[in-house]
């Protein structure tokens, strides 16, 4: 999928919105700032996000009435259920009532058979997270590996190897690798199981085993954006003349790339990287269903197919905050990197 | 703007490869041998033939029959859907320019929130709970390719907006709309076009990663990621089921790809906008 | 040409030139600056004078490259043979350079101290803790006011002047004995450029530190050099001792550069302000 642009599109939105006033040095001090600015920009976001999701059942029209009662249901009965449930009331105080049980971590029960969602998702998220993070690494290491080799090597067969093997695998749906992915290592070699999971306390060889192929096919075009970015940021920032001036003082071409040019360009690979955290949960839904995985993404699916709206607006609302919190780290990493940018934006 | 997409090579194979894959949507009909929902007891699961080319499926359907009627319908779902995004990323882009600060920040954080939703699960929770059709795949596509849009022509607007030629132009009395026409419009649609080929691109994976999961589109209607989860499930008889479905989708969202790059890089295109802004 | 021919030359350049694909750049430059001596080299822009700077560095932009017939020899050593790994061993540690533009040549992303503490650590060899004493007291002998502040600054909160003496203790920090210092003042306002050029001469009397000194301005050059070359068009086009070419230039293009300077210097802006004052 390449939804993503290059460059850090929110960033700087965000920045001509605001801004930037002059440093003042005293670290406790900017440090502050950039935590309530950081929550100021946040929380709306949260607030929006969890309200689209709770918006999503209120106008489904759906109601658990209709799955309680069965076909034989009268509109009184219907009425009379969702009055018992609240859904009568205004929209909006629903939300925040629905909200104020969510920040205490109660997301409700499922319409079908009662059970608290919290507690399914618990386990099931598991499953994503094992699978998200180690596709996070695979993507972070061979985009890392392919980007600096690209840009130190520019223009070799290696750099034109690169750009082939991005062009060709940004083109590359995750549930489409998945499924090459299983023809050939498990229906042609039959190297792998071709679907399952086994928690890692339990057999972690297997469990490393049963998530390598769908970790694989979750990364590969985040593999790929991390490598294109990586390089473009590299190559223009081989171009700066501090480089020269690092050159000029005698420092080795290793530690002129690891300590002066990498710093300087990694930041459009790691906004990348961001905007790809949502990809790599939302891509759960695909994978775990093709590796018959009972994850979170999965029930999620099987709940909205069902119907049962607290089921979708409790996955949707771990999701979101998953990826707000992944992207708070991202975002702390990009200030640390290059503390200029604050000031260049 | 098509000379320039085709100068360069990618963009040559890629407008090739649209071409063809146009052609079998909208000829499918008269192309296809069968009728993509007959079920022939006598042959399932069968290679191909000159009766079959491709094969048939589970229930006996023509495979290649089916994959006709299926890129009628990926396609065009894919269309419909970039369409609602543009439209609902585009519009607000503009506002957001235009109508202060409030708007912006509003619109802002919510192209924040919606890019913050984890894509595929937000589109299969949107489609389902809205009742399980195209149109209401569509609409959750669209909602979640909008921000691409958003963004890019905010990007391209923002400088212009606040230009000082153009604020010259608002002191001396033109009104929103003619300095949108005029200054603003030329600026933004470059950008809008590489956006529309990438996330046709990104909206085709969307949509057939919604009907590979059965939604949207449901069976025994044909799609192209339909029939991949069909195939998925009988890999042991038919090892290499999926490649013709997958190759299709891969082929096409490469081309879209190709052809962003293209116009990405057109230096023909700004200079053909360049005039028509002086132009029009 | 060095200013006394018994002492030997530390820096060597015979026929030097620059040429790109089809067309020469720099041809038959023949430099010399003795141990501790100071040598300028005065031109406009586009003369040729960077691009010696560069070659005797071996940092010249992509594209270009020098003459076969080229000899660059420093201390003995012959610059033009060194690979990479060869030129580690020289710049930084013998040659030290500064440029025009300084914030630009530090990097934007890492705080000022950690640079120059960078050097000390891994081309002297100091530990972590004397490195940031070293830097600390190098920034303070640069004629910094607050080297602690300094230290953890980031190029973005400086000033062109405060700048250019960072890059100053980071070039010499390695204790080279030699310093290029292409346009280094050039950025800078009048006042600032004094006390750079000051700082430069103070370091040259202390340390014995040689210096190749680049300007388009004659008076930088003739504030701080023994010796004086002209360069036009990629050739040079007069040399002498500084005061000689100063007051009794020879070549029709180095006298119209002092005219220029008489009329438009700061000598005429000051005898007018005594005039109207």
């Amino acid at each position: 999928m390449t939804v993503s642009v290059a460059g850090t599109g929110w960033d700087t939105a965000a920045a001509v919105a605001r801004p930037a006033r002059p440093r003042r040095t005293g670290a406790l001090g900017g440090a502050a700032r950039w935590l309530l600015r950081t929550v100021a920009l946040t929380i709306p976001v949260f607030l929006f996000a969890t309200f689209l999701t709770f918006l999503l059942g209120a106008v489904s029209g759906l109601s658990p009435a209709g799955l309680l009662l069965g076909d034989s249901a009268t509109p009184a009965d219907v009425a009379r259920v969702r009055a018992e449930l609240g859904l009568d009331r205004p929209v909006v105080v629903q939300y925040v009532d629905w909200l104020s049980h969510v920040v205490r971590g109660d997301l409700g029960s499922s319409w079908l058979n009662g059970v608290s969602v919290t507690s399914q998702i618990g386990d099931r998220l598991a499953v994503s997270l094992s699978v998200a993070a180690f596709a996070l690494l695979i993507a972070v290491v061979a985009g890392t590996l392919l980007g600096i080799g690209a840009a130190v090597w520019r223009g070799s067969i290696f750099d034109r190897a690169v750009t082939g093997f991005c062009s060709v695998v940004s083109a590359l749906p995750p549930f489409v690798v998945a499924v090459a992915l299983i023809v050939v290592f498990s229906v042609l070699l039959g190297l792998v199981p071709s679907a399952g999971y086994v928690p890692f306390s339990q057999d972690p060889g297997m469990w490393l085993t049963l998530i390598t192929l769908p970790a694989i096919a979750l990364s590969l075009d985040a593999v790929a954006d991390i490598a294109r970015q990586l390089r473009t940021g590299l190559v223009s920032a081989y171009q700066e003349n501090y480089v020269l001036g690092a050159v000029v003082r005698g420092l080795s071409p290793r530690r002129i790339l690891l300590v002066h040019v990498l710093r300087n360009g990694a930041g459009p690979a790691l906004s990348v990287l961001g905007l790809r955290i949502p990809m790599l949960v939302g891509g759960a839904v695909v994978t775990e269903s093709i590796f018959g995985m009972s994850g979170f993404g999965r029930f999620a699916a099987d709940g909205a197919l069902r119907g049962d709206v607290p089921v979708v607006q409790g996955t949707l609302v771990v999701a979101v905050v998953v990826v707000l919190a992944a992207n708070l780290v991202v975002d702390t990493l990009l200030l640390r990197l290059r503390p200029a940018a604050r000031r260049r934006s | 703007m098509l000379r320039s997409v085709v100068a360069s090579r990618t963009g040559t194979v890629s407008v090739a490869v649209l071409v063809f894959v146009a052609l079998l949507a909208v000829a499918g009909p008269w192309l296809a041998p069968h009728d993509p929902l007959l079920q022939d007891p006598q042959a399932i699961l069968a290679g191909a033939s000159a009766e079959h080319w491709l094969g048939t499926d589970n229930l006996g359907r023509d495979v290649a029959s089916r994959l006709l009627a299926g890129s009628t319908l990926s396609l065009v779902a894919a269309l419909e859907a970039v369409a609602v995004g543009l439209v609902l990323g585009v519009v607000p882009a503009l506002l957001s320019v235009h109508l202060g600060r409030a708007v912006e920040w509003l619109s802002l954080r919510l192209m924040e929130a919606l890019v913050t939703l984890p894509f595929l699960v937000f589109a299969v929770a949107m489609t389902a709970l809205l009742g399980n059709g195209l149109q209401q795949a569509m609409l959750a596509v669209g909602v979640l390719v909008a921000p691409g849009f958003y963004r890019v022509t905010r990007a391209a607007a923002l400088p212009v907006a606040t230009a000082q030629y153009v604020e010259a132009a608002v002191l001396a009395g033109a009104s929103p709309w003619t300095v949108l026409r005029r200054h603003v419009w030329p600026k933004v649609v470059p950008a809008v076009a590489v956006s529309t080929a990438s996330l046709l691109g990104a909206s085709l994976v969307i949509v057939s990663s919604l009907t590979f999961l059965g939604i949207g589109i449901t069976p025994p209607t044909p799609t192209w990621g339909g029939m991949l989860a069909t195939d998925l499930q009988y890999l042991f008889q038919r090892p290499f089921g999926p490649f013709v479905p997958a190759v299709l989708i891969v082929a096409t969202v490469w081309a879209c790809n190709g052809i962003a790059d293209a116009l990405r890089d057109a230096p023909a295109l700004s200079a053909e906008r360049k005039v028509a802004a002086h132009v029009g | 040409m060095s200013a006394d021919a018994a002492v030997p030359a530390l820096l060597t350049v015979r026929d030097l030139s620059v040429h790109t694909a089809d067309t020469t750049l720099v041809s038959g430059v023949d430099l010399s600056v003795a141990r501790g001596g100071a040598l300028g080299i005065v031109g406009e822009s586009g003369s040729g004078k960077s691009l010696t700077c560069r070659s005797v560095l071996g940092i010249l932009p992509a594209g270009l490259r020098g003459g076969d017939d080229t000899a660059i020899t420093f201390d003995g050593t012959d610059l033009r043979g060194l690979d990479d790994r060869g030129w580690l061993g020289v710049r930084g540690t013998r040659i030290g350079a500064v440029f025009q533009d300084p914030a630009s040549y530090l990097n934007p992303s890492i705080a000022v101290g950690r640079q120059l503490a960078e050097v000390l650590r891994v081309r002297v060899g100091l530990g972590r803790r004397a490195a940031r004493d070293r830097a600390l007291a190098l920034l303070a002998d640069m004629g910094l006011r607050d080297p602690a502040l300094v230290y953890r600054q980031y190029p973005f909160e400086l000033s062109g002047g405060m700048l250019q003496r960072v890059l100053i203790a980071v070039a010499i920090s390695a204790e080279p004995d030699l310093l290029i210092a292409d346009e280094a003042t050039t950025a800078l306002d009048v006042t600032v450029q004094a006390e750079v050029l000051d700082l430069l001469a103070d370091l040259r009397e202390r340390t014995g530190l040689a210096l190749v000194l680049v300007s388009h301005d004659l008076a930088v050059v003739a504030q701080v050099c023994d010796e004086v070359v002209v360069m036009r068009d990629g050739t040079v086009v007069e040399r002498g001792a500084a005061a000689d070419v100063l007051n009794a230039p020879t070549h029709p293009y180095t006298r119209s550069l002092v005219d220029a300077h008489a009329r438009y210097g700061i000598e005429r802006f000051r005898l007018q302000e005594a005039n109207h004052g």
